[in-house]
């Protein structure tokens, strides 16, 4: 089994995906690369009204409304502090033939990596603390577990706006 | 190649016809009686019908050729238009309409739509039946057979241009289509002008077809197949019977092989072998000895051609004429990249702000007259790019006329519509949303404003009600006005109903436009005899919802027995709106402005006890504390004076208390992120010139959701904070 995919991705060189990664707390994430466009140093976030606390609030992206995300609440952690190195990471997510772009707030980028199918680890049943589907799958990088996210999922729009409405009730 | 493109082309232009064609059936029934308005009205029937046929779309094909085929008949003459058959000719759009949109959601006909089209085909038999006997089949393929009637075999010899593909039109449609006008005999591709593999181009048509129709139709419905390419193409048609000679000038005219072109002719039986022979024999004999010849011989039988092709291509263009001239004068933009230059636009004057800021910072004289300059255009360029967007109303007001025509008849009422500044200019966003209030206005206005007849009669009036739609500009507004001569509110019924369903106190004394503007709320319907058309009571708060969400208002005259009219007012557009800016705590707001009565300081005014209210003048006015109902945290720690904005909402009045006011502002509208979608009292956001983000309050919701937080706290309903002050 093992030596056939193997096999198939010796054939197939394509099939390497490349990742943002970067850090929240003492975490590693990856992002996959075509969906982020750009990021940005840390400027004042718009605090909307009555928003969940994921939802750090707006910013004014060449005249563009980006909604922010604490993605460090969104995945069930402390809220982030904002610091010196902390930045924005800009997202771009196509659902139902509609573009929607995000912000994500991170403690700090790290870099661009790539990665095969081979180096991508199975997601542990547990132990992640990380909802199940969020996660694409784990790869290995100097000794750190980089968790990589499925951005669809845990960005989820309809989810997001899901949890907004729930909030506001 | 994007068929696509071309297919939505079509779904456009297939929609204005058919507004088109309703409106002129309409002038027919209003006693229009020229050849200009009948010819709108063949030619929107033919121009879908042969676009239609271009994209294989039979169903509409089909059905439209007999509309067309009476029209035409109508156009002749020989079918006098009355209003039995305008009455089935405006059904028969609605199936023309009924199909293309079919076809634009691709679904396939229904049955039950397919019966409708048998049954409107059905009651158009009496105007076809003066025709020579013939099966209704045949009647499909005889189209407008005038002049050639007898079954004939046609020659055409197709060279489409090599950009056909690249236009979006399929050779095939065009030959698909002609199988509809008869029997296609023969056809035959040539394929001779194919290139190498390595020079071949997907997208260039190198293929030529040449064709024997054998079809009673007339030279002018075979080449009108070709209206849509007939600029790049090559196309020679051959009637029945032609003289050899034109088979031979035929053969030589055109690019290819004479010898292969030769033969095809005589496959299809239109040259017998011998002929050929001889004719490309005489004409290599007489090539030889004297070679101008058969230049001359081919001059001669071509100055016959173009004189025909001539007097064809004249008649198109008087046909076609005064439509293309129109056609010129305009362009279609993709809607998108209309919004997408009003954005920038936006941002360019934000930017300005921010510019004019940072100069007036500066204090440089040559500088801050630049700037000045600088937002001197771009407020110019701002302007004429909202205009871009604008359209005018008259075509929104058109559609009316087949509302008023279909509710009148209805109710057995006879009513004239009078239209006044159609030409009156609004953002198209607006349009759109603005149809479905008006025909529930139009329609309420027939069914309970004018009166059956004999009520008319009995108190003297004329026995046809007038109902007028109007519009104007008026400072930075515009407003729609619909009046009728009818009976006019009954103010004690109006009365009468709401108290009876708890809307009003018994005690309450209201001014008329108070109880006027009761019709718009919920669950208030006065007429005595609920119809099938209005009456139930739902609608008219709709109708004021739906205004309000544009940022407008509406207001009620009437008088009664003599009628009444609503006048509705709305913004030009809604992609820059003038705001009150404002701020809670630390973040800014803006108050569209069309709400905003007055300002004031809050402690300046008598408080009531143990209420959110204030006493204005010697009103009861609740009032919102934007800190409170959006939980933003009080920084002001007591020292500053908290203000009042006062803003008007239906026929109440709120306040809006806040910490700081900045004043009048222009401002550019940005929606949220549909993340933000269940958070009520924000309409939107905008920047500010300080490069801030400011959120827009949308004032109903904001009331709204102050209502229900306080009927959750309190366990009351609205009834204290809305009742009406004494």
């Amino acid at each position: 089994m093992n030596i056939r995919r193997n096999a198939v991705a010796a054939a197939d060189s394509v099939p390497t995906q490349q990742f943002l990664t970067f850090r929240i707390g003492a975490e590693f994430f990856g992002m996959a690369l075509k969906q982020t466009r750009e990021i940005l140093e840390y400027t004042d976030v718009t605090t909307v009204p009555l928003m969940p606390k994921f939802l750090r609030g707006v910013i004014n992206l060449r005249g563009e409304m980006v909604p922010v995300i604490d993605l460090s609440v969104r995945l069930g952690r402390d809220p982030l502090d904002v610091q010196r190195r902390t930045c924005i990471i800009v997202v771009e997510l196509l659902v139902e033939e509609q573009l929607h772009v995000l912000g994500l707030l991170a403690d700090a980028v790290s870099e661009v990596i790539d990665v095969s199918p081979d180096d991508i680890e199975d997601t542990p049943a547990f132990g992640a603390k990380i909802r199940a589907d969020f996660i694409q799958g784990i790869a290995k990088r100097d000794g750190n577990f980089v968790v990589l996210l499925d951005a669809n999922s845990a960005l989820s729009v309809r989810e997001l706006a899901h949890l907004v409405e729930t909030e506001l009730q | 190649m994007n068929l696509d493109a071309a297919l939505q082309t079509f779904f456009a232009e297939a929609e204005e016809l058919l507004v088109s064609m309703e409106a002129a059936l309409l002038r027919v029934e209003d006693g229009a009686d020229d050849g200009e308005t009948l010819n709108e009205i063949f030619r929107a029937a033919h121009t879908i019908k042969g676009s239609a046929g271009l994209f294989g779309l039979n169903a509409i094909v089909s059905f439209t050729h007999i509309v067309e085929n009476i029209l035409d008949r109508a156009r002749e003459g020989s079918v006098q238009i009355d209003s039995a058959l305008l009455g089935i000719l405006l059904q028969c759009r609605d199936h023309i309409a009924a199909l293309v949109s079919d076809e634009m959601q691709q679904q396939e006909a229904t049955p039950e739509r397919l019966q409708q089209g048998d049954a409107l085909l059905q009651q158009l038999l009496p105007w076809m039946k003066d025709k020579p006997a013939a099966p209704p089949a045949a009647a499909v393929i005889s189209a407008s057979s005038t002049d050639d009637g007898a079954v004939g075999t046609w020659h055409l010899s197709l060279r489409l241009g090599p950009d056909c593909l690249r236009n979006g039109m399929d050779p095939l449609s065009f030959i698909r289509f002609l199988a509809t006008l008869g029997e296609i005999i023969q056809l035959v591709t040539l394929d001779e002008a194919l290139p190498d593999v390595a020079d071949f181009d997907a997208e260039t048509l190198y293929l030529g077809f040449e064709i024997d129709l054998r079809t009673s139709a007339d030279r002018n419905s075979i080449e009108s197949v070709f209206d849509f390419v007939r600029d790049d193409a090559d196309i020679r048609i051959l009637p029945p019977h032609s003289k050899i000679e034109q088979y031979i000038e035929l053969i030589h005219s055109l690019p290819e092989n004479p010898l292969r072109l030769g033969e095809i002719l005589v496959q299809s039986g239109a040259l017998s072998p011998a002929a050929l022979q001889q004719a490309l024999h005489r004409q290599q004999s007489t090539r030889q000895p004297r070679a101008p010849l058969l230049g001359e011989i081919l001059s001669d039988s071509q100055t016959v051609a173009t004189a025909v092709l001539d007097a064809a291509l004249d008649k198109q263009k008087k046909s076609v004429g005064g439509k293309s001239a129109a056609e010129n004068r305009s362009i279609r933009v993709d809607a998108e990249k209309l919004d997408k230059l009003i954005n920038l636009i936006g941002e360019l004057v934000i930017s300005r702000q921010r510019v004019d800021l940072l100069s007036a910072q500066a204090g440089h004289g040559p500088l801050s007259e630049a700037v000045a300059s600088l937002g001197n255009f771009t407020e110019q360029i701002r302007d004429a790019a909202l205009t871009l967007r604008m359209v005018q109303i008259g075509e929104t007001f058109q559609r009316f006329r087949r509302v008023v025509r279909d509710t009148s008849m209805e109710l057995g009422k006879s009513i004239d519509l009078v239209i006044s500044g159609a030409e009156t200019e609004l953002d198209r966003s607006m349009v759109e949303k603005l149809t479905d209030p008006l025909t529930h206005i139009v329609r309420n206005a027939i069914d309970h404003g004018i009166e059956p007849v004999e009520v008319r009669r009995a108190s003297g009036k004329s026995d046809t009600g007038t109902l007028q739609l109007s519009a104007c500009h008026e400072a930075g507004n515009i407003v729609i006005e619909i009046s009728d001569d009818g009976g006019g509110l009954n103010l004690e019924k109006i009365r009468a109903k709401a108290i009876a369903n708890g809307i009003v106190d018994a005690t309450a004394s209201l001014s008329d436009n108070e109880i006027f503007q009761l019709i718009f709320h919920a669950g208030l319907s006065t007429a005595e005899q609920v119809t099938n058309l209005s009456g139930r009571g739902v609608g008219m708060d709709v109708v004021k919802r739906n205004i309000e969400s544009l940022q407008g208002g509406i207001d009620i005259d009437s008088v009664r027995g003599q009628g009444t009219s609503l006048r509705i007012r709305l913004p030009l557009t809604l992609a820059i709106i003038d705001g009150f800016h404002v701020a809670a705590s630390a973040t800014q707001f803006i108050i569209p402005q069309t709400t905003v009565l007055e300002c004031m300081d809050l402690s300046s005014l008598p408080a009531v006890k143990g209420r959110s209210c204030v006493n204005l003048r010697g009103d009861q006015v609740p009032y919102i504390r934007l800190r409170e109902i959006f939980v933003l945290p009080d920084r002001s720690r007591g020292e500053k004076r908290e203000k009042l904005v006062v803003v008007q909402f239906g026929h109440n009045r709120a306040g809006v208390v806040v910490d700081d006011l900045f004043g009048e502002i222009q401002t550019v509208v940005k929606p949220l992120s549909p993340i933000f979608q269940a958070l009520r009292g924000v309409g939107g956001s905008s920047l500010l010139g300080s490069g801030d983000i400011a959120f827009i309050l949308d004032i109903p919701q904001l009331i709204e959701l102050a209502i229900t937080r306080e009927a959750r706290s309190v366990g009351t309903t609205l009834h204290s904070t809305q009742e009406h002050s004494p």
